[in-house]
């Protein structure tokens, strides 16, 4: 199988961590991979997660990793290409 | 803007946001909050279990549509919350819970009553707060009323430091709540709906498989036109179970392993599955890869991750189904004026199987009381605006196969979680809700005993529900299981007697009046003189034969294909054109 890398962009509030991680953990999806880091902005940080997951299976991870609140921005890395694939469940909100 | 401290910053954010009513219990962490409680002008209804406060407020929430608000302190109060929240999120239920926390310096450091209950209800919560700066008060409040009601509606806690709520503060309630991250879809798109419409007019045996979505989304007028301009046959859900009314003639009643022998195999034999707010539940699909192996499906939902999730959607519709509904409408008019297929055949194959396979049972032989006949006459007597609340198990089953619901938001149960104790608590919730409505809790003798205690908090606050409880002396589902599936080992499912507790006994202890009835000649009298009781809350014991089962029936991890109408028989397949 092979990997995908997500980058998840969070919000700096207490707790995001143990979000995710339980996330996974209760879905029963596999982290190969994960690490945290600030990004520009100090409201927000980075998550680069790697998983062993293809198809339906990697986008139920990114559907369910989108309803969290605090998961603000979810892009897909792929291998060898400048252009990441962004994930983009929760369109604009439309009154 | 004024100075306060975070207790009063809290009351006037949940006055701000509407509440009227609230269900709690205080203790030291939340103490500073009942103060400002004391002189609000939300109305707090004081629980004897703060499970109790929280199906109160799921029963609320189902039948207003508003915000089901419960309040504890830390600890065994915010514990007590778990199972209740844990119920809602799995019955997408509006409901705001208020905790109390250990002060902040404290946090993390075993102190008395301390519980990590944001840590406790992350898994299953569809957000939640931990605020130890009183300044974050009304935003959190602001955004917890929004995520819970929004979307697709769940359960959101906020947990408060004691020293937030002792501290002074600023009290500014935001005008409006953006939040980066969470943004549900209400109007779908048109690519989606056009798409879906011309499924629906290539399509000769669709059915639409109605789940709770459309009675939260308040869609059911909606779907009443679009169904009667298709045409199709219809079945809703344990949780659907008023989306569309039981009189009409599309309706096959509900599917699922208690379902009807034409809801199942509409669903089994269909070429399109017009999914509306429902979730490819197990107890709906049996086993998934023998589900209607020939149907395309549509799939309409608010939740991205619920499209795809256990069943792959030929058309996603992402959106509220108020709108989605609404935009089906016109595309179908259009879809339909240039190909209309023609559904005869498929609505006689229904019919027929819906005439040939009525829900039915058993009259005890020994004159006993058959339990499904107490249930159709409560629902016949009180009439189509009555609420029922059910507990979980076989009378809960039985509420509603033998109850006939015209209308949404008068069926509620434990759908999801499957919680016993959940009916005389979200009846008491319904009852404040709903304050001209008849509401009848119809529970089990196993479910009753573990919430009954709500009878007094009924009984002390005019919220005179009226409670029958099915007793069969025995945890009848499990038995059940045993029954079929055990050889008849009936290991713990015996309650052991009818008399102990003595129900009716207990009800007059707790303020309420007490009846029984072990009769079939006596039913009518004894629900009418029920109903004629309100102002106070009624029990009946109703004393009913044990070994009734619950049919038809698809075993766990069966296909539905294999679906019985009583022990070790099939439906006559071969008698059926199908
Ligand atoms: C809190 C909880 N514990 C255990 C169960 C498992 N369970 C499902 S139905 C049932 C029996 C319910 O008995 P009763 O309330 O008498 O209803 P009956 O089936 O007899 O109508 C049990 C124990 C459950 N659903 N919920
Ligand atoms: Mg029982």
């Amino acid at each position: 199988m092979a990997q995908h890398t997500l980058e998840v962009i969070v919000e700096n509030s207490p707790g995001v961590l143990a979000r995710v991680a339980g996330l996974f953990s209760r879905r029963a999806y596999n982290i190969e991979r994960l690490s945290v880091g600030p990004t520009d902005n100090p409201e927000t940080s980075k998550m680069d997660i790697v998983v062993n997951l293809e198809g339906h299976a990697l986008e139920q991870v990114i559907a369910q990793l989108d309803k969290l609140i605090n998961v603000i921005a979810i892009k897909e890395i792929v291998p060898n290409s400048a252009v990441p694939i962004v994930h983009d469940t929760q369109p604009d909100y439309q009154n | 803007m004024s100075q306060m401290n975070g207790a009063s910053s809290l009351v006037a954010s949940l006055e701000a946001a509407g509440v009227d009513v609230m269900f709690g219990i205080p203790g030291g962490a939340i103490l500073p909050a009942y103060d400002p409680i004391f002189s609000s002008s939300i109305r707090h209804i004081l629980v004897r279990h703060e499970q109790g406060a929280g199906h109160a407020a799921t029963g609320y929430a189902q039948v207003t549509g508003r915000v089901g608000v419960c309040i504890a302190t830390s600890g065994p109060g915010a514990t007590n919350l778990v199972t209740p929240l844990a119920d809602a999120a799995m019955d997408s239920v509006p409901v705001v819970a208020i905790t109390g926390q250990v002060p902040s310096v404290a946090i993390g450091t075993d102190a008395f009553q301390e519980a990590d209950i944001r840590g406790i209800t992350m898994p299953f919560a569809k957000h939640n707060y931990l605020i130890t700066d009183p300044a974050d008060i009304p935003r959190a409040i602001a955004e917890a009323f929004h995520i819970a009601s929004t979307g697709r509606p769940g359960p959101v806690l906020v947990d408060i430091a004691k020293d937030a709520l002792q501290k002074m503060t600023e009290f500014k309630y935001p005008a409006s709540v953006s939040l980066k991250g969470y943004q549900p879809k209400l109007a779908p798109d048109a690519q989606s709906i056009t798409d879906a419409a011309d499924l629906i007019a290539q399509s000769s045996k669709p059915v639409f498989y109605v789940g709770g979505g459309v009675i939260k989304a308040n869609a059911s007028r909606e779907l009443m036109e679009l169904a009667q301009l298709l045409g199709a046959p219809v079945v809703t859900t344990l949780m659907a179970r008023g989306a569309f009314p039981d009189s009409h003639p599309l309706n096959l009643g509900m599917p699922g392993m208690h379902g009807t022998v034409a809801a199942v195999t509409a669903l089994q034999k269909s070429d399109l599955l017009i999914t509306l707010g429902a979730r490819f539940d197990d107890r709906v699909t049996g086993k998934l890869s023998s589900f209607a192996v020939h149907a395309k499906v549509i799939h309409a939902d608010v939740d991205p991750a619920e499209i795809g999730k256990n069943r792959f959607a030929d058309v996603a519709v992402l959106g509220d189904l108020k709108h989605t509904i609404a935009a089906l409408i016109p595309a179908v008019k259009v879809a339909l004026g240039k190909n209309r297929p023609d559904l005869t055949a498929w609505l006689r194959q229904m019919n027929s199987l819906k005439a040939t396979y009525p829900l039915g049972y058993d009259v005890p032989k020994d004159g006993s009381l058959a339990p499904q006949y107490v249930i159709e006459r409560l629902g016949k007597i009180s009439g189509p605006q009555t609420i029922f609340a059910a507990g979980v198990g076989q009378h809960q089953m039985w509420a509603s196969q033998f109850v006939s619901y015209e209308n949404p938001r008068t069926w509620l149960n434990s759908g999801g979680l499957g919680t016993m104790g959940y009916a005389v608590p979200a009846a008491m919730g319904a009852k404040v809700g709903a304050p001209d409505t008849t509401v009848w809790a119809i529970d089990g003798d196993g479910c009753f005993q573990m919430t009954n205690q709500e009878l007094t908090t009924c009984a002390l606050n005019n919220i005179p529900i009226k409670v029958a409880i099915i007793n069969n002396e025995s945890l009848g589902m499990v038995r059940q299981w045993q029954t079929l599936f055990y050889e008849g080992r009936y290991s713990n499912t015996s309650l052991e007697s009818k008399r102990i507790p003595n129900f009716p006994m207990l009800a007059e202890a707790m303020g309420c009046v007490g009846l029984s009835c072990d009769r079939p000649e006596d039913v009518d009298a004894t629900i009418e003189k029920a109903m004629s009781i309100n102002d106070q809350p009624v029990v009946v014991d109703f004393r009913v034969t044990r070994d009734a089962m619950v049919w038809p029936m698809v075993a766990a991890g069966a296909s539905n294909d294999d679906i019985l109408i009583a022990r070790e028989t099939a439906p006559d397949w071969d008698s059926q054109e199908l």
